[in-house]
């Protein structure tokens, strides 16, 4: 019943989204010596939750349904223009990647603090503290 | 495998090449008298053979520096020639201290990310608590 309540949905698919990202970015900070390494990221929270509004067409919500796109909160890691790439061919900047790995956390965060205080609102409205 | 578990993952394999590289740098430093030594270079790779997890980094096989060695001359050494001179090895030093520096802030990048999805995934465990 509760698993329906659009706000832990959206809590969660947030906090899922900094997981992936976080993912995204370590594997850029991992390779920020290889040579001929693009840097790669996702498509932000607030980008893919609007597309989702966008869209009229069918939702596919497990791997088994034939129409639609599968799980929009779950985005492809795609290659960065970066204006410049070192000698070797990498683009990874880490002070970028430093930046954003910041901004991940924040978000984290909030999606975590937004699915507390929804939990402590349940919490009361059942009569518990 | 959560996303978490593959950033750490990710980081971890950072991590591993970094030392590996530090310690082939610390190797040539320890060699860079030693007649006849080639500098050793790791190259980086992006492996892509494991399904699961993407992007991990590896050090790859170890190669020589293929650059001339420096002739040194001293006619008392026992490796001299007739011209009174020897090879010695082709470290310098400048290049692997700054290789060293390198080495050691992709190390220090790496941690970070690996202690920031450590701090994520523990405080999505808090939420678990009360």
């Amino acid at each position: 019943m509760f698993g329906k309540l659009e706000i832990f949905r959206m809590a969660s698919a947030m906090a899922k989204h900094a997981g992936t990202r976080q993912a995204a970015i370590a594997q850029n900070v991992a390779n920020a010596d290889t040579p001929g390494f693009k840097a790669r990221d996702i498509a932000s929270f607030s980008d893919i939750m609007s597309r989702r509004r966008d869209v009229t067409g069918q939702f596919a919500t497990r791997p088994g349904h034939l129409n639609g796109a599968l799980d929009p909160a779950q985005p492809e890691f795609r290659i960065v223009e970066a204006a410049a790439d070192s000698p070797n061919g990498n683009s990874v900047s880490i002070e970028d990647e430093m930046m954003k790995s910041v901004d991940t956390q924040r978000q984290h965060e909030r999606s975590i603090a937004i699915y507390r205080s929804s939990l402590n609102i349940l919490r009361t409205s059942l009569g518990r503290s | 495998m959560s996303e978490f578990m593959k950033a750490l993952s990710v980081s971890a394999s950072g991590l591993k090449a970094q030392a590996d590289r530090i310690r082939h740098v610390s190797e040539n430093i320890a060699n860079a008298d030693t007649p006849g030594y080639r500098r050793k270079t790791v190259p980086f790779e992006t492996e892509f053979s494991d399904g699961t997890i993407a992007g991990r980094v590896k050090a790859g096989r170890v190669t020589l520096d293929r650059s001339d060695l420096e002739r040194i001359y001293d006619p008392s050494h026992p490796l001299a020639d007739e011209t009174g001179q020897y090879d010695g090895s082709n470290v310098d030093l400048i290049v692997e201290i700054a290789d060293a520096r390198e080495a050691q802030r992709s190390y220090e990048a790496n941690l970070k990310m690996f202690d920031q999805a450590r701090q994520m995934s523990s405080s999505l465990m808090e939420l678990l608590r009360k």
